[in-house]
């Protein structure tokens, strides 16, 4: 059998107690900026059970007038990452402007964008259970040749 | 305490981990979260770096930098698959795939399913060397695996804290799951969601089922991998109905197995082998005793090359 020394060992014991120190600190006090020592909070956040619930998905309308679904395969930028910084762009839509240049990059070829928004879908919920019932809400525009 | 936290582990374990572990990184660039990649095109205004990015000097992500973190991580972890050089090539893959962490989550969003996989990364290269198949007992080996396994048991019992922390008590009887449902869930989601106050006694069995969790350290082995088989199966579902895979959680998790008892690269060799002797030889029965017999005869060390996955 191969042992550890007497070093080893108490480094290891000290790199393991450090370790769980610090997650638990990061638990208890800590946020997802700690990664990754931050608090696991998937799913963490409490909704009321008759709260309705937000889906939330980005589309631009291109310069022949079409609807575009700039998601993740679109753009590059992932949902949550809108949804994580959404205050940002209603403080300042033209920041949309960067989804535009995101999709341009990646769609040379296709008609450019004309607009861009961010819909949020709220779909209704009652005793914890989904409705089946939604409206949608703009949050935020971007109009191409706006400032 | 210290001597259940460097309880000792065959090196053959150590060696089938770190493949599987290493193999996923690679995997995990290409086919498990390829968006990492598309920050080449997202523009560098959104970079809004973490704590840690923010302490040490790193440098906002540019397509060049990007991709030079892709293919020389992509390399280094198929090269320490092959168990060779463990600390240079570990110490490697940690490093860059730790960069690549912070560029993937400095975007507005923070995963929280590769705590256990960062920890194994940081420790597999403190186990040493580890050839596929030695029996030999080691307590490095023991101690990485074991940390691995706290990891993952952190990330339930910790994940449990955290919903009475942001969500307190009403989050058992809140909404969350119908929420998840909405914004991701399969046809057999709804099947569920449509059963009355079935997600809210979900909620409530998550909850405990993340509660209970530090009991699989203590079990004894048939009963610890029957738990390990339902930590399994509960991701089997919420891929099944809200399609969150945890996958790196899901490698990291194997680290309670004997995995050293699972040799495909072997097998395959031995079923060639059998082959080639003539079609006399009936696999199916003889592979047990075969594979006893070449065991106590010390097969796997000597000649054996050193790289042999799985």
């Amino acid at each position: 059998m191969e042992t550890l020394t007497t070093r080893g060992r108490a480094l290891r014991l000290g790199a393991t107690a450090l370790g769980l120190a610090l997650l638990l600190a990061g638990t208890v006090w800590g946020s997802d900026d700690h990664f990754p020592f931050g608090p696991f909070r998937m799913y963490a956040t409490s909704n009321p059970p008759n709260e309705p619930a937000p889906d939330t998905r980005v589309e631009g309308v291109d310069s022949d007038g079409a609807l575009v679904d700039l998601d993740q395969n679109a753009t590059g930028i992932r949902r949550a990452e809108i949804e994580g910084q959404q205050s940002w762009y209603v403080a300042e839509p033209e920041r949309l402007r960067e989804v535009a240049d995101a999709y341009a990059d990646r769609h040379p070829d296709a008609p450019a964008l004309a607009e861009v928004r961010i819909v949020i879908r709220w779909h209704g919920i009652t005793d914890g259970r989904p409705t089946g019932t939604y409206h949608d809400e703009t949050v935020v525009q971007w109009q191409a040749g706006t400032p | 305490m210290t001597r259940w936290l460097t309880e000792p582990v065959p090196r053959g374990r150590v060696a089938a981990f770190r493949t599987l572990v290493y193999l996923f990184v690679a995997a995990d660039l290409v086919f498990f979260t390829p968006w990492i990649r598309t920050r080449v095109s997202v523009p560098g205004s959104l970079y809004e770096p973490l704590f840690v990015g923010r302490i040490l000097p790193l440098p906002t992500p540019t397509p060049a930098l990007v991709s030079m973190v892709f293919w020389l991580l992509l390399g280094v972890s198929l090269l320490a698959a092959s168990g060779r050089l463990p600390r240079l090539l570990g110490w490697s893959v940690f490093l860059l795939y730790f960069e690549w962490m912070i560029i993937a989550m400095s975007y507005g969003k923070v995963d929280h399913d590769r705590f256990a996989l960062l920890v194994a990364l940081a420790v597999l290269p403190t186990a040493g060397r580890a050839r596929h198949g030695d029996a030999t007992r080691t307590e490095a080996g023991g101690w990485a695996l074991r940390v691995t396994q706290i990891a993952v048991i952190c990330t339930y019992f910790l994940a449990a804290w955290a919903k009475l922390r942001f969500g307190g008590l009403d989050w058992l009887t809140g909404s969350v799951l119908a929420r998840a449902i909405i914004r991701r869930g399969t046809e057999l989601a709804d099947l569920i969601a449509a059963v009355p106050y079935l997600l809210i006694v979900a909620q409530i069995g998550i909850v405990a089922f993340e509660l209970l969790s530090p009991v699989v350290l203590v079990l004894r082995e048939r009963w610890r991998l029957a738990m390990v088989g339902f930590f399994y199966s509960f991701h089997a579902v919420t891929m099944a109905t809200i399609t969150i895979s945890f996958a790196p959680h899901l490698v990291a998790m194997a680290a309670f197995l004997p995995l050293e008892r699972v040799r495909p690269v072997h097998r395959l060799r031995r079923l060639v082998g059998a082959d080639r002797r003539g079609p006399g030889t009936d696999d199916g029965a003889s592979a047990p005793v075969a594979e006893q017999s070449l065991a106590v005869a010390g097969d796997d060390r000597g000649t054996a090359p050193s790289v042999r996955p799985g």
